[in-house]
């Protein structure tokens, strides 16, 4: 019985611990290692909103871009007060923070909306914090945020080489087994069932008790906040720079969206076998077809709508329904 | 001067509004949100582009042109994904339309390239006391009201628009009337693209070098302002809401420009999405609107 | 203190009023029949109560309580429960997982956690003998087990005061007679003031409710006792003797 309900969840930490493995056995492979847990950690984070919810975040590739701003902050302007390796964790912080603040504001406006009305709201977000962000010049303005001096200087060359292309990665399977664990403990808890009231059928939830705004809410924060996180590490420690152009980007808002109706959205597995399969994908497209991603992946998204609309969990799901396995895989 | 930014404001309005007159059909009739919008305005600009770079064609002769276009790729992408969607939750709809709207940027980049291109089209200008106008300008304006106007005439007077009246207000009983359902969905789905094409052409007027790929996404963000400020469902909203957001976007556009330090046209668009938001809070249904 | 008390409840749709000033008085406990014919309001008042539309005149208390402005999600935690007619199951969800979402946020909010939600589940799916199929999708099952399965998550959101719509529609006399005698058990056990609300099935009108109500066109036409109230002549009249040939057939 035990085993059931966490049967997912240790398939999802196998599935990181064999990555982390093969990553750890044969370094020429931690690069797409790292790419492919990139898009598992960036599904995952979406999937907690829009799989739980139903409604999807066309901004979302925001709350990854601010929270690689508060990494940028955190580490460019304190990075004087000599507090060494803590630095990390204040830009962390300031990731979280920041990404949690946006969220509360958007959402709060947005997600008293119905389906088409939320999805105009959000689709602004993302350029509207660019166009913010350049027109009133802070933060750098156009010109980002560079932290590779501060980074060299507070932890000396050595220790920043490795964070940004070692231990940035490494943070990133932390995240993503936050990630899973949050999705988790949604899931089996009041809040995921009042989410699946609210996607089934949202007035018969509110007759029920489901205050649906409060669960909209919280299920957008969090995934905005371990969206945040992503972004800090993967974006502004990895690669030590933010520039608005590249964290604005829209692309990465439709591969979130791939991943997890790839995967399946709305189950703990969806997304991780989602972002496996996209970061293989891409990691071999890119060497073959340059540029061509998103030409690719846009049919591929309508194809899945009309053909697939559960994913390929849900398509497993169909297959192994009434089985045994049909208990395992959630 | 503000009085002559201000009065650009109101012609370049009239376009958007067209513009935005595509996105407010698509959703009165078939509740669709078209989240590619900006992808068919992008088309739109490039036909303008390559019929007069190629043939001298002046722009406002492309406008049938866009409109066809914009219609056959409405047949088009409707029977080949939309029907098969229209009972599917509002997600599909929303993530399809983003998907279309995505994949004709990228065969776009791939068939034209990613740079920045334009044309200029002098007919002349026009003396007023508070400004000095390009005639092209004035066409734009003319033709935008002209091609409203006869939209409106469409809906009113003839037995297909009539029909569409029908059917938005009722879809079974519209059906039992013998009113081909789908057909007409398809209809409005290709006009609305339609229009939002030849908006792109008209657009063409007022931005001599930004066309571009990816130039659509900002015309996305101000023609959904523009149809929540109109009523999403309502076209003639949509067409007025159009005049006010040219005026308030040119208006403060200027009052950002006195402020120092900033960067006013960037600054000006995140206006344009504070404004989103209020209309969003307040009175979801548009500011014209009805429930 | 009654439980639940109505005064003036009014509700406007453009020009037409759906529900006209209606005075309503239920105690802890009562079986009480809403009748009326089609577009009599009936619905409208439902949705008044639970908090589905909000009412532009008028007051409602619920155990002296004022929550004319309370939106319908704490009228669930206050104890009020709704079945609807056309059922509103939480379609991917299965049956087991429906149910508890009326345990986890009915008016044992707070309280319930997933394991004891889905106790709860199960009790009230065995009651109504849909236990068998718990673990099935709610969309595939038959139009029946949908309603049965309405009525499990509306006990299971343990409520004070429960607003069964057209619950028996569709089924066969047998089965309704069955349900009427479950019902009222299990009302008479957890103290739970029913209203069944009905429109055509007046068999499970009759041997349910103490006191009906009737309604028309937003009014309320009769207030008493169930026998009393039915063969009034001006009911009567309104239901066209539809009643009266029911009640000879029953």
């Amino acid at each position: 019985m035990i085993f059931q309900k966490y049967s997912s969840f240790l398939l999802a930490l196998i599935v990181f611990a064999v990555l982390f493995a093969i990553g750890m056995v044969s370094p020429s492979m931690w690069q797409p290692i790292a790419l492919i847990m990139f898009y598992i950690a960036m599904g995952q984070a979406f999937n907690i909103f829009m799989g739980m919810t139903g409604y999807v975040n066309f901004g979302y590739v925001a709350f990854l871009a601010i929270g690689s701003y508060g990494m940028a902050l955190g580490v460019s302007r304190f990075y004087q007060t000599g507090i060494g390796l803590w630095l990390l964790f204040v830009g962390f912080a300031l990731a979280i923070v920041m990404a949690a603040i946006l969220s509360l504001l958007v959402g709060g406006i947005a997600l008293r909306l119905r389906g088409a009305y939320f999805a105009i709201a959000t689709i602004g977000v993302n350029e509207g914090l660019k166009y913010l962000i350049e027109g009133g010049k802070f933060w750098g303005g156009s010109e980002g945020i560079i932290i590779s001096k501060p980074m060299r200087a507070t932890f000396g060359r050595h220790l920043a080489n490795s964070l940004s292309t070692f231990w940035a990665d490494v943070f990133l399977f932390i995240i993503a087994l936050l990630a899973a664990y949050l999705t988790f403990r949604f899931m089996h808890s009041r809040v995921g069932y009042a989410l699946t009231a609210v996607r089934e059928d949202e007035d018969a939830a509110k007759v029920m008790g489901v205050n649906a705004t409060k669960y909209k809410l919280i299920a957008f924060i969090v995934s905005s906040c371990v969206a945040g996180l992503i972004g800090a590490t993967t974006w502004c420690l990895k690669s030590t720079y933010v520039f608005p152009e590249d964290v604005f980007e829209i692309s990465y808002t439709v591969e979130a969206i791939v991943i997890v109706m790839l995967g399946g959205s709305g189950t703990l597995l969806g997304p991780i076998i989602g972002g496996l399969i996209y970061g293989i994908c891409k990691y071999w497209l890119a060497v073959l077809l340059p540029g061509l991603q998103l030409l690719i992946l846009a049919p591929l998204i309508i194809l899945i709508i009309v053909a697939f609309p559960g994913g390929i969990v849900g398509v497993i799901r169909e297959r192994i329904r009434g089985t045994v396995l049909d208990q395992v895989i959630v | 001067m503000l009085s002559g930014n201000l009065l650009n404001g109101i012609i370049l309005g009239a376009v958007y509004g067209l513009m935005t007159m595509g996105l407010s059909l698509i959703f009165g009739v078939l509740k669709v949100v078209n989240v590619g919008h900006g992808a068919f305005i992008m088309l739109g600009a490039y036909v303008a582009y390559w019929m007069f770079t190629l043939f001298g064609l002046a722009p406002i002769l492309s406008v049938p042109i866009g409109l066809i276009l914009g219609m056959a790729l409405g047949f088009l992408f409707f029977y080949l994904v939309m029907k098969r969607l229209l009972d599917a939750p509002e997600l599909s709809t929303l993530l399809a339309t983003f998907a279309i709207g995505i994949f004709l940027e990228e065969i776009a980049k791939v068939v034209w390239g990613p740079d920045f291109r334009g044309y200029s089209w002098d007919v002349g200008t026009l003396h007023l006391p508070i400004a000095t106008i390009p005639m092209a300008k004035i066409y734009a304006l003319l033709s935008s009201i002209a091609i409203a106007i006869a939209l409106y005439l469409w809906f009113k007077k003839t037995r297909a628009g009539t029909a569409l009246r029908c059917l938005v207000e009722d879809k079974e009983g519209a059906r039992v009337c013998g009113i081909n359902v789908t057909g007409f969905y398809a209809l409005s789905f290709a006009l609305g693209l339609g229009f939002t094409v030849l908006s792109g052409v008209l657009l063409t007027l007022f931005i001599p070098v930004g066309i571009s790929p990816y130039m659509g996404g900002i015309y996305t963000l101000k023609a959904f302002v523009i149809a929540v400020l109109g009523g999403l469902a309502s076209p003639w909203g949509a067409f007025f809401g159009g005049f006010i957001f040219g005026l308030v976007e040119n208006g403060s556009y200027s009052l950002l420009g006195l402020i120092p330090n900033v960067e006013p046209f960037s600054l000006t668009q995140f206006v344009a999405f504070m404004v989103l938001l209020v209309i969003l809070l307040v009175k979801p249904e548009g500011l014209l609107g009805e429930k | 203190m009654s439980l639940l008390k109505l005064q003036g409840v009014t509700k406007r749709f453009g020009g037409l009023v759906a529900v006209d000033h209606v005075d309503l008085v239920v105690e802890e406990g009562e079986l009480l029949g809403i009748v009326g014919p089609n577009g009599s309001g009936k619905t409208t008042l439902y949705n008044l109560i639970s908090g589905v539309y909000m009412c532009d005149e008028g007051k409602i208390f619920f155990e002296d309580q004022d929550i004319t402005g309370l939106p319908p999600y704490e009228r669930a935690h206050i104890g009020i429960g709704r079945s609807f007619q056309i059922p509103r199951p939480f379609g991917a969800a299965t049956v087991r997982e429906n149910v508890a979402i009326g345990a986890m946020f009915g008016r044992m909010i707070g309280k319930v956690g997933e394991k004891k939600a889905l106790d709860m589940a199960d009790h009230y799916l065995s009651l109504l003998g849909l236990y068998d199929k718990r673990h099935k999708i709610s969309n595939s099952l038959t139009p029946v087990e949908k309603k049965l399965m309405e009525i499990a998550r509306a006990l299971a959101m343990k409520p004070k005061l429960l607003l069964m719509d057209e619950a028996m529609a569709g089924m066969n006399p047998k089965d309704i007679d069955g349900m009427v005698a479950l019902i009222k058990k299990i009302g008479q056990q957890e103290k739970i003031a029913i209203v069944s609300m009905v429109e055509h099935v007046m068999r499970a009108l009759v041997n349910f409710a103490e006191r009906v109500m009737v309604m028309h066109q937003g009014k309320k036409l009769i207030d008493a006792p169930t026998q009393e109230a039915l063969n009034d002549p001006k009911v009567i009249e309104v239901y066209l003797g539809r009643l009266t040939l029911e009640e000879q057939n029953a």
